[in-house]
């Protein structure tokens, strides 16, 4: 066919045009395929705590045990919070440290979840809780088993000192009742009511993971390393490494642990 | 006369549409093509098309389309809608039902029901055509209430090389360059731009009656764009092109997102004979969006949309009678992966082909009829769409025009398989049963021109039946202790708007032009089948809005001349329904009441020699700021000082 043809050119451009082709797409090199889970190294742990109505609690000698047989890192319990019976009536009237769930209205799409006002009460069991544990994680929150919590400004496990003897004159701190944070009902969430659970949380150690409203949630991690006193005189550090799954999935936590320290 | 002018607009389109916009008092010779697929006059065109030229887009100095619509064209909102996400009115129709198209070509892509509006760039744009109403039966689904047709620039020069930059408050800024080179039978522009603007926080009274912002979150924005044009021949042009873009959104420090779009595209032109013209293209866009997990460092994608489109268009010009023959076709192969989807990845081909008769009765009749069929595999869905235009010239440069046509959009990919989680409130479920969304539309319009006075004033009517839409949030009826809310796509009704659309432009030798528009829009909201109010999805369009435009061009000497625009747009405040509670409908809903504003932008744009210009804008003269940051509240915290260089380097020698 002759160069000066016109059809030469629309056939040579429609050959183009379809070699050209690609029908889901070309970009697919500039993207990462998540994995399932993380590889876990020993003295870290990896725990889906995004469910809203779970608390999920860590025994750190078991983690230790878990990694010495070869272990995951998923060493933990998952324990469900007592959301009252259907039957049980909410009130009005604010009980003082009374397990159950204690709704409360935020500002969710106003000034910011700090402008709150109490609005019901449903009484519930007690949280269970497994024989033996160190700490427990729902969310962003954290709880002690009796322990008292330091935030240091070391921001690696590696260049901690030797020993938490270092930190024997720091102020720690034990956990404290809350009714606002361990939010565990979200199904009026659109009217700014969330139910939380009436529960002693860890003020210091739940600074790990700080959520910022209003939407959408602004998840601030805090790398500093934090150094837990417990009851029986034995100390751990631990750290947030990171609070998403591969597919960037939030309240996926990946903790870094020194026990004992 | 006449068909010696359509020949000529055939093989020297670019050329010309260049000359008469340059001899153009207003656009009465300018070039519009959106309305027929056809090449037209704006004084002839069977159409109406409302012109955005590349004289008003120096004069607005916007950086995106969101930016210039607004600007220019009373009746158009961008408001937000879930995460901030832009939603765009057009006279009471959403960024759904209006299509986009650059250089005629469809984007991949929406959020919220809209195309992202930061990859329209205002860099390298000729002129944008606009045409209000049912489109469908020339461009299919998505063109129930207009169309909005973006077309760029050919390089016209030997050679031209520009660089601009601009800064603004946030720490704004926004750079660009082309190269444009012209030979005899080929001819290349390349754009570079990049955009940029911090997050910054706005502060609201006390008890706002519905969700307000408190952050504005800015982005980060590049592309880079070439277009090749050969011509081997003076029967044949080819064009190719391709383009890329970025930008980058931080909400979550940690997990910025990211949007990507690439494409490319070849199209041929081919004047077969003097009667005949084919035109054959091929497109692709991909657009993805992604997280980036900075943690990991890993960029992991949730979303992406291929498009790959085949088109032919073939026109038959009878010269004797000025009519011409449109026949054309497309297939689209579209491809959706989203990680809400129910399932991984879904897909879908698309046909369709139409022909339209544009019939030249005598100098004074003109009637244009187009029919349409569309086919789409997923359920097998098909649909006839019809249009009927007549004009009346009665005299020189008055035209009439009457029109009707059904508007039709299938049910997006998203709306039949969406299955989301909404932070645990509900549950956006996809309905595979949905059925299209069908609309009537009416319109009538006229426009004359005398001496340095322009007048345009339009009505429209639209009925607009099974809607597409979310429905009214529900439990499942096993859920007896209502754990899960459901949030259902569904085909709603009773949903009608009209209004119309009053300009006076006037140009006077002394410098001086001015440009006052009018637009009245009035929703009726839709209902769900069983006539049950519903949430409405969007905020809907403000009834009253002007726009309005001075400008002053004087040239002092040769080397000096100075351009002064002040411009500013008025917007009715507006009600809305919205429910009282979402979770217990019963309880009823409230009438939210959202405030009527203004703004005004001053600008200079100080001209050295051919080469250099400088521009000096205040936007938000005013120095407005809304009490509360409600969706459909313009995300301004005051004055805002703009300052612009642009340097055409070939014009330096």
């Amino acid at each position: 066919m002759e160069r000066s043809n016109p059809t030469y050119y629309l056939i040579l451009t429609l050959t183009a045009l379809f070699s050209l082709s690609a029908c889901h797409g070309v970009l697919d090199e500039l993207y990462d395929k998540p994995k399932e889970g993380i590889d876990v190294k020993e003295g870290q742990l990896y725990i889906d705590a995004s469910s809203w109505t779970d608390w999920f609690f860590i025994d750190f000698n078991a983690a230790n045990r878990n990694f010495a047989e070869g272990g995951t890192g998923s060493a933990f319990v998952k324990m469900g919070i007592p959301l009252g019976d259907a039957e049980a009536k909410s009130t009005k009237e604010h009980p003082v440290q009374q397990t159950g769930i204690y709704t409360y209205w935020y500002d969710v799409f106003g000034k910011g979840v700090s402008n709150n006002e109490f609005d019901s009460f449903k009484p519930a069991d007690a949280q269970p809780e497994p024989e033996t544990w160190h700490i427990a994680v729902h969310r962003n929150n954290v709880r002690t088993n009796g322990g008292a919590v330091y935030e240091t400004t070391y921001t690696s496990m590696k260049s901690l000192p030797e020993s938490s003897e270092a930190f024997a004159d720091a102020t720690f701190t034990e956990d404290e009742w809350n009714e606002l944070d361990v939010w565990t009902i979200q199904k009026q969430m659109l009217n700014g009511l969330i139910g939380n659970q009436g529960i002693a949380i860890n003020p210091v150690l739940s600074r790990w993971l700080s959520v910022e409203f209003p939407p959408p949630p602004n998840f601030k991690l805090n790398n500093h390393v934090f150094i837990v006193r417990f009851n029986d005189g034995t100390y751990a550090a631990v750290q947030l490494e990171n609070y998403q799954s591969p597919a960037g999935v939030k309240c996926n936590l990946t903790i870094n642990y020194k026990y004992p320290y | 006369m006449r068909h010696t002018l359509l020949y000529i607009l055939l093989f020297g389109i670019t050329l010309l549409s260049h000359a008469a916009e340059m001899d153009s008092v207003f656009y009465l010779n300018d070039v519009v093509v959106t309305g027929t697929r056809t090449y037209k006059l704006w004084k002839d065109a069977p159409i109406q098309t409302r012109i955005i030229s590349a004289d008003d887009l120096k004069k607005a100095d916007a950086t995106n389309v969101e930016d210039l619509l607004q600007q220019e064209m009373p009746g158009v909102e961008f408001s937000l809608a879930m995460n901030q996400k832009k939603h765009m009115n057009f006279c009471g129709f959403g960024g759904q039902s209006i299509l986009f198209l650059v250089d005629g070509e469809r984007l991949a892509g929406e959020t919220m029901d809209d195309v992202d509006f930061t990859r329209l760039d205002m860099a390298n744009v000729e002129r944008i055509e606009i045409v209000k109403g049912a489109a469908s039966a020339l461009y299919g689904s998505n063109a129930g209430g207009g169309v909005i047709n973006i077309i760029t620039k050919e390089s016209t020069e030997p050679w031209t090389l520009n660089l601009n930059a601009r800064m603004s408050r946030h720490n704004g800024r926004r750079f660009g360059g082309s190269f444009g080179l012209n030979g005899s039978h080929l001819k290349n522009m390349l754009n570079v731009n990049g955009n940029s603007v911090d997050n910054f926080n706005v502060h609201n009274a006390d008890n706002p009656a519905a969700q307000v912002v408190n952050t504005v979150y800015g982005d980060r924005t590049w592309s880079v764009k070439d277009r090749l044009v050969y011509t081997p021949t003076d029967k044949l042009k080819l064009i190719g092109r391709a383009g890329y873009f970025y930008r980058e959104l931080v909400r979550t420090a940690d997990t910025p997102e990211r949007y990507r779009d690439l494409n490319a595209g070849l199209k041929g032109l081919w004047d077969i004979s003097k009667n005949n013209q084919l035109e054959l293209s091929y497109s692709f866009d991909q657009y993805d969006k992604s997280d980036y997990l900075k943690i990991p460092h890993l960029d992991v994608r949730d979303y992406s949309n291929v498009q790959n489109t085949v088109r032919g268009i073939y026109n038959y010009h009878d010269w004797k009678t000025g009519s011409i023959l449109t026949v054309g076709a497309d297939f689209m192969h579209d491809y959706l992966m989203n990680k809400n989807l129910g399932q991984e990845e879904v897909k879908q081909n698309t046909f369709d082909a139409y022909i339209q008769s544009d019939w030249l009765i005598n100098p004074q009749w003109e009637v244009v009829g187009a029919v349409r069929y569309d086919y789409f595999s997923d359920k097998k869905d098909s649909h006839f769409t019809p249009k009927l235009t007549a004009r009346y010239q009665p005299i020189d440069n008055l035209n009439l025009r009457l029109g009707y046509g059904m508007g039709f959009r299938a049910p997006a990919l998203k709306e039949k398989y969406y299955n989301f989680d909404m932070v645990g409130i509900w549950i956006i479920r996809g309905n595979k049963d949905l059925k299209a969304e069908l609309s009537h539309n009416f319109n009538a319009s006229a426009d004359y021109t005398t001496g340095n006075y322009n007048f345009t004033v339009s009505a429209y009517y639209n009925n607009v039946r099974n809607k597409l839409a979310t429905g009214v949030p529900h439990y499942m009826p096993e859920d007896i202790q209502q754990k899960q809310l459901y949030l259902d796509y569904d085909n709603l009704d009773n949903y009608s708007v009209f209004g119309g659309e009053a300009t006076t432009q006037a140009r006077w030798d002394n410098g001086l032009s001015a440009k006052l528009s009018y637009a009245y829009t009035n929703e009726r909201m839709p209902k769900d089948k069983a006539g049950n109010t519903i949430n409405n999805q969007y905020i809907p369009a403000r009834k009253h809005a002007i726009t309005a435009r001075i400008d002053w061009d004087k040239q002092f000497t040769r080397n000096y001349g100075l351009l002064v625009s002040l411009n500013g747009r008025f917007l009715s405040g507006v009600k809305n329904v919205e429910f009282v509670d979402y979770y217990d409908i019963a309880k009823g809903t409230n009438t939210i009441h959202y405030p009527a504003y203004t703004l005004w932008k001053l600008s200079a744009v100080q001209r050295f020699g051919k080469a250099v210009k400088l521009t000096a804008a205040l936007d938000n003269l005013f120095n407005y700021k809304p009490k509360y940051y409600y969706f459909n509240s313009p995300l301004t915290d005051g004055t805002n000082l703009m300052l612009g260089l642009s340097i055409d380097i070939n014009k330096l020698f």
